[in-house]
């Protein structure tokens, strides 16, 4: 009986570090979090360049090619008009592809209030997911300069945050890989 | 008789000067060992004094005087066992301290020259970030570029610093490092540390969120 008391207390004390281990202090929590919104901050530049006009095509090449790095390999983003009530899922470069081929002879995208709605959450597999919800404001023009096209959308971006570990100058880095999910249209409206 | 008394004198006369020239060479030399012997006891005390001096750094000599003063107690060739002794544990202690010296101006010419490129790395991110073209922006990272040892070379960004522990961004190179900070037009990030290759070029650069 005593034994297994011994080996019930042992078992409980390994689990409590472990736990322990796995617990991030808030400043590090919040350091994560700081991360993952810049990512998205950095998308909605990317999502700029890529839609201006005046982006040379090799320039616009290499930022879609940037921007694919902040995805994972199947995510997906969904596209909506204020003219239907469909709403279409690219690929991520198909995306951008089809961002650069917009029949508009100029395109203003503004993105805003890019905050969480739900808090990065660690999962069983260790890997903390969130969810960041932005506005967008797209207005597409005629070469006379005149508004042809306007829409507000409501996304929410899916977030994933893992721990990696990699080898660089014989050290071994872990660092925070934050990559983004799918983009999910949420609401569209012509304000 | 007369011819006899001056011969008598002659021959003393001659004694005398022969005798009195003798007492006076001999006194010559013994004066002359006096005072070499004088001079070498002064000098071996001098060599003892100083390098116990240097020994026990009682002395406010710069590395470079405390080696010249050895170098001339050596050159003095006292062949004394004590000074011997003296010279060879200050030899021993001053090898030590040049070594140690040779050190620090090591790492202060490479902190230098790590401050002087840590400012032009820095200038150079504000300079792509703030340019009013791509052009201009591209002619600035081909220009930082020039200060690597390759395009790949990887960039570490540290997001936050906690007891001793870095978390760090994702890797990635130092080419796409200046591209990020031209198509996001911030420069969020100062210089952490700076690794260089034989060459003096850099192989490996941390940067860390401001």
């Amino acid at each position: 009986m005593k034994k297994i008391i011994a080996t019930l207390m042992i078992l409980l004390c390994v689990t409590g570090v472990a736990m322990a281990q796995d617990e991030l202090s808030f400043e590090r929590k919040q350091a994560i979090d700081s991360l993952a919104l810049e990512k998205v901050r950095d998308l909605s530049k990317y999502i700029k360049i890529v839609g201006s006009k005046d982006t040379p095509f090799s320039e616009a090449n290499r930022v879609i090619d940037r921007a694919e790095e902040l995805f994972m390999s199947d995510a997906e983003i969904g596209v909506s008009s204020i003219h239907s009530n469909q709403i279409t899922f690219y690929r991520v470069r198909k995306y951008f592809e089809h961002l650069m081929r917009l029949n508009y002879d100029r395109v203003e995208i503004e993105w805003y209030n890019i905050e969480y709605v739900s808090d990065l959450q660690r999962q069983p597999d260790g890997t903390y997911v969130g969810v960041i919800t932005i506005f967008q404001t797209f207005r597409g023009y005629d070469k006379e300069g005149n508004m042809v096209y306007k829409d507000t959308t409501k996304k929410d971006i899916t977030v994933y945050v893992r721990r990696k570990e990699t080898q660089i100058g014989g050290r071994t880095i872990g660092f925070w890989d934050v990559l983004l999910g799918d983009m999910r249209v949420k609401e569209t409206t012509d304000r | 008789m007369k011819t006899k008394i001056t011969s008598i004198v002659m021959v003393l006369l001659a004694v005398f000067i022969t005798l009195g020239g003798t007492t006076s060479c001999k006194s010559k030399k013994r004066l002359a060992k006096e005072a070499a012997e004088a001079e070498y006891k002064s000098k071996v005390e001098q060599a003892v004094t100083d390098l116990n001096a240097i020994l026990d750094d009682e002395t406010l000599w710069t590395l470079e005087e405390k080696e010249a003063r050895v170098q001339t107690i050596k050159d003095w060739n006292l062949q004394n066992a004590e000074v011997d002794d003296l010279i060879f544990q200050a030899e021993k202690k001053l090898a030590r301290e040049r070594a140690q010296k040779n050190e620090e101006e090591r790492a202060a010419a490479e902190r230098e020259k790590a401050n002087s490129t840590n400012a032009v790395l820095e200038r150079n991110f504000n300079n792509i970030a703030r340019a009013s073209s791509v052009s201009q922006a591209n002619r600035t990272i081909n220009e930082t570029l020039g200060l690597f040892e390759s395009p790949n070379v990887p960039v570490l960004i540290i997001i936050k610093q906690n007891a001793g522990f870095n978390d760090y961004d994702r890797p990635t190179t130092i080419e796409k490092y200046l591209n990020y900070v031209k198509d996001q037009k911030k420069s969020t990030e100062k210089v952490f540390e700076i690794k260089y290759n034989a060459n003096g070029k850099i192989n490996e650069l941390e940067l860390i969120k401001k």
